[in-house]
């Protein structure tokens, strides 16, 4: 028993810290925060299913496209929702752009999609148990997801220009880096992660319009937890909150547990509004 | 006799009502046709029984009409999707009512919908009928214009119980529902019921529909010593993660629940099919294969109509669209045997007798607007799933 | 001139007209959805002050209709007290709702913008969870029938008279509050929280009351509802209804009550009309919301404020009249704002490092440096935005305690900022009034009823920030939107609500930056002339030339620490200031 609410709370949570991370990757290249994340999570399985199940293809293919289609979506999210608004940044409007395109196509998606539940293809025909595969890809991928990212922002010179642009965009620019296309790239780089989040999860949360508010909320949780930005943290507020929030399915019930996690993320964001990880302190005049 | 009484009672309600909105009472015209207020849920959430029924119920009115209508008249379906969302269902009600004047509401086809519904077609005397199952929909004294054409929660609650206790002769029982309102509420309606007959309850709980893994759950039930499992939910996806995980564990427990247990979404999420064998869901005897795997004559003929018309049955469950079909039908004998006004169709209603619908015998009395049977509430075998039909579960004397 | 209380009245007095000649249609069911609509506006209007003028982005508020509407249903079927009439359970409702308000809304001042939305999300979720999960009292996943209010409100048109009235009164208080102190309080706190502050304008308080307000309101608007729907499941209150009420609010426009209202009657109304697409319902109010966001961010207001479109005069001068100071600052004032051994340090650098400064009434005191020499985290420092290590502040003797930058106002403490803090969406006038907000007198239930203190208050702020602006030069542009003032008016406007508080001592952060050689004259005649009448003033500037013109002492800055100090004379001579700065 301890065993599968051990690897379920490794592997849900490894979903919600990629889709925390894909949340920080906006962030960072943008100040903002955007509602996509979890919309990008909840294609990620409705494309997956769409093209491994209902169009035959082959896994692999079926894993580029839908990387490729969210990429598609962040860039397209960067012109239309978050660009427009970057210029008063101070208003929030990106909140409201943002909530407004994730519902504009999770709508779209309920509608030719469906609203109930699909089943999701397995993505490889071996073994199950505890070391099932719907476990351990989550975890794959949200580990290849963290070093790979490791190694861009610390290894190369356009991540290097990533976190300069994260860091302070007006010094950025001065020193002649594209913010713009940066900003791009980082839109586009959001929506694979967030996408690979939904199709690697995608045996466990199944082709399911729903997912979209559930991944936005438990998404966000590791974010707010680990520290805006802080994609360590993510990771480990990520994999912490799946573990929490399947043995408090197990302890509390259903009906509770979602309370229970909800109440934990309200008290230690009010006693720690930064997270435990987060710098405190902005600057203000 | 108490059926005049409530003829009149009804009548003065319908004519309070009709003052109240500032109406004469029209003169009916002899061709004018006859409005029946249709209320499914067709998109959105939880919208497959609405499709389904909605096929039998375009079938039926079509089927009238082209037959030359009632006495004449041509059949008017007002449809109005509600996407299962309660407030919809309130302004629908007002327009079919109110706008619309329709002389028959049929539905809405969700609970959470007919509960609020319930009330104001009583406030504005309109007969309805609707096949949902929450008990406290029918209620003679508060709503005398509202009748059910489909089996109560206790019903189906009896049925699944009979079947696990005196049939499949388990005595301790797991009882589990996902997070929503219909599953609370069903999970803590059938616990009593159980330990009335005597069961015990080794497992009751109510899990997260969102859950991914219900593995633990079903662990605790073993361990707890279940012999069978009452799943009641209408979320596929949660009933095919019970089917899954029981298969995992390697568990030949049976699994006894809701109808949505046999439906092609839920077989659509097992992760292997032999995940589906001894899980029986509730049916109807009527649209069920027989001992030789035949369908009573009635539904088998409603099948071929069906498939003449290419209405699809793969995605769908035979006895909704039945269900569906046999609504229309019933207004329509009703109108052409009693007339239009609500007095009339409540009266008629009160003294319905043995109307042969195709998915179930409807009766009703001035004291019991609840239509179907208890002896035609059955459960089925989920993996016999074959063009919405299922076989009868083993034990119906098969 | 005509601004401020329920812009649009012509609009209003025609929706009342055909609110009220609604029954006369002899159509129940457009009675059915104007009483929606009505109840909808009860909650919103209440919403609208929470989202479209104090810019928290609260999505998740049916949490609070969902209360409402449970504790006015439970009540009235007698499940767990004893009956309790309709009209008193919506009492009930409303403290039910009040509560939870100020629970919702407590993160909002300790969250961002995006976790607080959070959090409102999140809230919604337990509250269906916990209607589901206490059956004894709310009937878990069967619900619970609602209320039927009795004669003389019955259901009915009888009823849809009662939310109607209810939907008048929340329009006309909610629209007390938009034209009060508070209401101009609110959208600073959406648009320039420093200034807000600076205004002595307290933000936990403020927001607080309008949370309490705004789920009192939502929690009568579950009542209500409870009894139009006649019967509530948890599944009735679902995210679309969120969603429905927090874009009818942007699409209306925010820091207005005609858009949203406009808004509001339009998205209960419009889905009965397009019956057909009821499937792409929420879809379309996505879309229209992305749409708005991007192209009219003012929503309809906008659209409808044609006074906002008329063209401004071009090449406007400003021509300050500092001859009618004496009128506005009027108090006897004296006295000094020592500061002395102040040190600050942001990680490891050295912000300020031992400075001591003091400034006296009567006198204009200038501040002058490099860049990062100090200047304006000095002027942090006395406003109480910068806690500084070490060092004491004294106000005319007393101690002036550091942090807290809301509670400077009540010292008679103004500034203005190095990049004007203008409240875009509000008038000029209404900016400068802002700055007069802590001399009102009346509570925030007196302005919610425009009882008599708080039309005391008004007219008094309205008539000083009026003799502020003509002292500034800007009078004709009163009642224009500040967003489309040019940046040296923004100036003077920032001067001008500086001045509405009637200050003791004023900090300016470069005045002069942006402004022509006339306007800096101008300018230097204002500031020399504020002097005069007793305020201290405390000058920050690069332009050498007005600092030697007008000011009677001059500090150097230079990495924290003084590097001269004495009157422009001395400052000039001295050799190091010369050839570090002067250039000559």
């Amino acid at each position: 028993m301890l065993a599968s609410i051990v690897s379920y709370g490794l592997a849900v949570g490894a979903v919600y810290a990629l889709i925390g991370i894909t949340y920080n990757v906006m962030f960072a290249a943008s100040r903002a925060f955007s509602f996509t994340a979890g919309m990008l999570g909840m294609l990620g399985g409705v494309l997956g299913a769409l093209f491994i199940d209902r169009l035959g293809m082959p896994v692999i293919v079926g894993l580029f496209l839908v990387l490729a289609c969210g990429a598609v979506l962040g860039v397209i999210t960067e012109i239309v929702a978050v660009r427009p608004v970057l210029k008063s940044i101070e208003q929030h409007l990106y909140v409201l752009s943002t909530l407004a395109f994730a519902l504009l196509i999770a709508q779209f998606t309920a509608i030719q999609w469906g609203t109930d539940a699909s089943p999701f293809p397995r993505l490889i025909p071996i073994g199950e148990g505890l070391l099932d595969q719907k476990f351990w890809i989550p975890m794959l991928s949200c580990a290849v997801t963290v070093l790979g990212l490791e190694f861009l922002y610390r290894r190369t010179l356009i991540g290097r220009a990533f976190l300069a642009i994260a860091e302070d965009s007006y010094a950025a620019r001065a020193l002649g880096l594209p913010e713009v296309r940066l900003r791009l790239a980082s839109f586009a780089l959001a929506g694979v992660i967030g996408s690979l989040a939904g199709f690697a999860g995608g045996e466990m949360l199944l082709a399911f319009f729903g997912n979209q508010s559930i991944l936005n909320f438990y998404g966000f949780v590791p974010v707010a937890l680990g520290g805006m930005g802080n994609n360590r943290g993510a990771l480990v507020a990520g994999l912490l909150l799946g573990l929490f929030q399947q043995a408090a399915n197990f302890l509390v019930g259903g009906i509770f547990a979602s309370v229970a996690v909800f109440v934990v993320f309200i008290v230690v964001l009010l006693l720690r509004p930064e997270g435990f990880a987060g710098a405190s302190g902005a600057r203000r005049v | 006799m108490s059926v005049t009484r409530r003829q009149v009672l009804a009548g003065s309600a319908a004519g309070a009502a009709s003052l109240a909105s500032g109406l004469a009472s029209p003169a009916i015209a002899a061709n004018e046709p006859l409005r029946i207020g249709f209320l499914p849920a067709l998109t959105g959430p939880s919208s497959s029984t609405g499709v389904g029924m909605n096929r039998g119920t375009e079938l039926a009115v079509k089927e009238i009409n082209d037959a030359g209508g009632i006495n004449g008249r041509k059949i008017e379906l007002i449809v109005r999707d509600t996407q299962s969302d309660a407030t919809k269902a309130v302004n629908a009600i007002a327009e079919l009512t109110h706008r619309q004047k329709v002389h028959v509401v049929w539905g809405p086809l969700n609970s959470g919908e007919t509960l609020a519904a319930t009330p104001l077609c009583a406030r504005d005397g309109i007969p309805m009928i609707h096949p949902c199952w929450v008990d406290t929909l029918i209620d003679v004294k508060k709503y005398p214009m509202s009748f059910r054409n489909a089996p109560t929660n206790m019903q189906i609650g009896h049925a699944a119980n009979h079947y696990v206790l005196d049939v499949l002769k388990a005595k301790k029982v797991a009882v589990i529902g996902d997070n929503q309102g219909y599953a609370t509420a069903t999970v803590a309606a059938y616990v009593p019921l159980l330990k009335e007959k005597g069961a015990t309850i080794a497992y009751q709980g109510n899990v997260d529909s969102a859950n991914p893994d219900l593995k633990p759950e079903l662990l605790r039930m073993r361990e707890a010593g279940a012999e069978a499992i009452m799943p009641w939910s209408v979320n596929a996806g949660f009933l095919a993660r019970i089917c899954n995980a029981r298969g995992q564990m390697k568990w030949d427990v049976p699994i006894v629940g809701q109808t949505t247990l046999g439906s092609g979404q839920t077989q659509a999420l097992l992760e292997k099919p032999e995940y589906w064998e001894k899980v029986y869901s509730n049916n109807f005897k009527k649209v069920c294969y027989a001992g030789d795997g035949k369908l009573p004559a009635a539904a088998a003929d409603f099948r071929a109509r069906l498939a003449k018309e290419k209405i699809d049955m793969g995605d769908t469950l035979l006895w909704w669209i039945a269900c569906g079909y046999d609504a229309p039908k019933l207004i329509a004998q009703t109108i052409k045997d009693a007339g239009d006004s609500p007095a009339a169709i409540t009266g008629y209603w009160n003294k319905l007798k043995g109307w042969p619908g195709i998915y179930a015998t409807m009766n009703f009395t001035p004291e019991q607007h609840n239509g179907v049977p208890d002896d035609e509430v059955v459960m089925c075998q989920s993996n016999s799933l074959k063009d919405g039909a299922f076989n009868l579960a083993p034990g119906y004397g098969a | 001139m005509k601004f401020g209380w329920l812009e649009g009245r012509f609009t209003f007095l025609l929706l009342a007209v055909a609110a009220f000649g609604l029954p006369l249609l002899d159509d129940s069911y457009a009675g059915v959805i104007a009483t929606r609509a009505c109840i909808y506006w009860i909650l919103i209007s209440g919403l609208n002050l929470v989202v479209g003028y104090a810019g928290q982005i609260a999505i998740g508020w049916v949490a609070l209709l969902t209360l409402g509407a449970y504790t006015t249903a439970v009540l009235t079927a007698g499940t767990v007290t004893p009956e309790v009439q309709p009209y008193i359970a919506l009492v009930a409702s409303a403290a039910m709702g009040a509560v939870f308000g100020m629970v919702v809304g407590l993160p909002a001042l300790r969250l961002r913008t995006f976790y607080f939305a959070m959090t409102t999300l999140g809230f919604a979720t337990i509250v269906t969870q916990i209607a589901l999960a206490w059956k004894e009292v709310t009937g878990g996943g069967i619900g619970t029938p609602g209320p039927v209010f009795p004669f003389p409100f019955a259901p009915g048109w009888g009823f849809y008279y009662f939310c109607l009235i209810l939907a008048a009164l929340c329009t006309w208080m909610t629209a007390n509050i938009a034209a009060s102190r508070f209401g101009r309080a609110l959208i600073a706190i959406r648009d320039a929280e420093v200034a807000a502050e600076a205004s002595g304008v307290s933000k936990p308080a403020l927001l607080m009351t309008v949370f309490v307000l705004s789920g009192a309101l939502a929690g009568v608007a579950g009542g209500l509802f409870s009894s139009l729907q006649s019967y509530i499941t948890p599944d009735a209150f679902n995210f679309d209804l969120s969603i429905l009420f927090f874009i009818a609010i942007l699409i209306g426009g925010r820091g207005s009550i005609l858009g949203p209202l406009l808004g509001t009657i339009l998205l209960t109304v419009l889905p009965e009309i397009a019956a057909p697409l009821v499937a792409w319902s929420t879809f379309l109010y996505a879309a229209l919301l992305l749409l708005i966001v991007l192209l009219i961010p003012g929503g309809i207001a906008d659209l409808l404020d044609y006074r906002n479109r008329r063209p401004l005069q071009q090449h406007r001068a400003i021509v300050p009249r500092p001859e009618l100071l004496p009128a506005l600052l009027d108090r006897p004032t004296g006295g000094a704002l020592e500061l002395a051994d102040i040190a600050l340090a942001f990680g490891g650098v050295h912000a300020i490092d031992g400075l001591s400064l003091d400034f006296h009434s009567g006198e204009v005191h200038g501040l002058i440096g490099p860049n990062g020499s100090g200047k304006t985290t000095t002027l942090n420092v006395i406003s109480g935005y910068y806690h500084p290590q070490s060092g004491t502040a004294r106000l005319n003797g007393a101690a002036l305690p550091f942090g807290a930058p809301h509670k400077r106002a009540s010292f008679r403490i103004a500034r203005t900022f190095q990049t004007p803090r203008l409240v875009g969406g509000a008038s000029v006038i209404e900016n400068v009034m802002l700055g007069g907000t802590i001399d009102g007198q009346g509570s925030f239930a007196e302005s919610l009823l425009t009882l008599p203190r708080h039309r005391r208050d008004e007219r008094m702020l309205r008539q000083r920030a009026l003799q502020a602006l003509t002292i500034v030069g800007l009078e004709t542009l009163a009642g224009v939107r500040a967003d489309r003032l040019q940046h040296s008016e923004l100036r003077f406007m920032e001067i001008a609500r500086a001045l509405t508080l009637r200050p003791a001592f004023l900090m300016l952060d470069e005045p002069a930056a942006g402004l022509s050689a006339e306007e800096i004259r101008r300018l230097g005649e204002l500031i020399k002339a504020i002097s005069r009448t007793g305020t201290g003033v405390l000058l920050v500037e690069h332009h050498a030339d007005l600092i030697f013109d007008i000011c009677d002492r001059v500090t150097v800055l230079n990495l924290g620490k003084i590097l001269a100090a004495g009157t422009p004379a001395e400052i000039r001579s001295h050799r190091e200031v010369v050839s570090a700065y002067l250039g000559a």
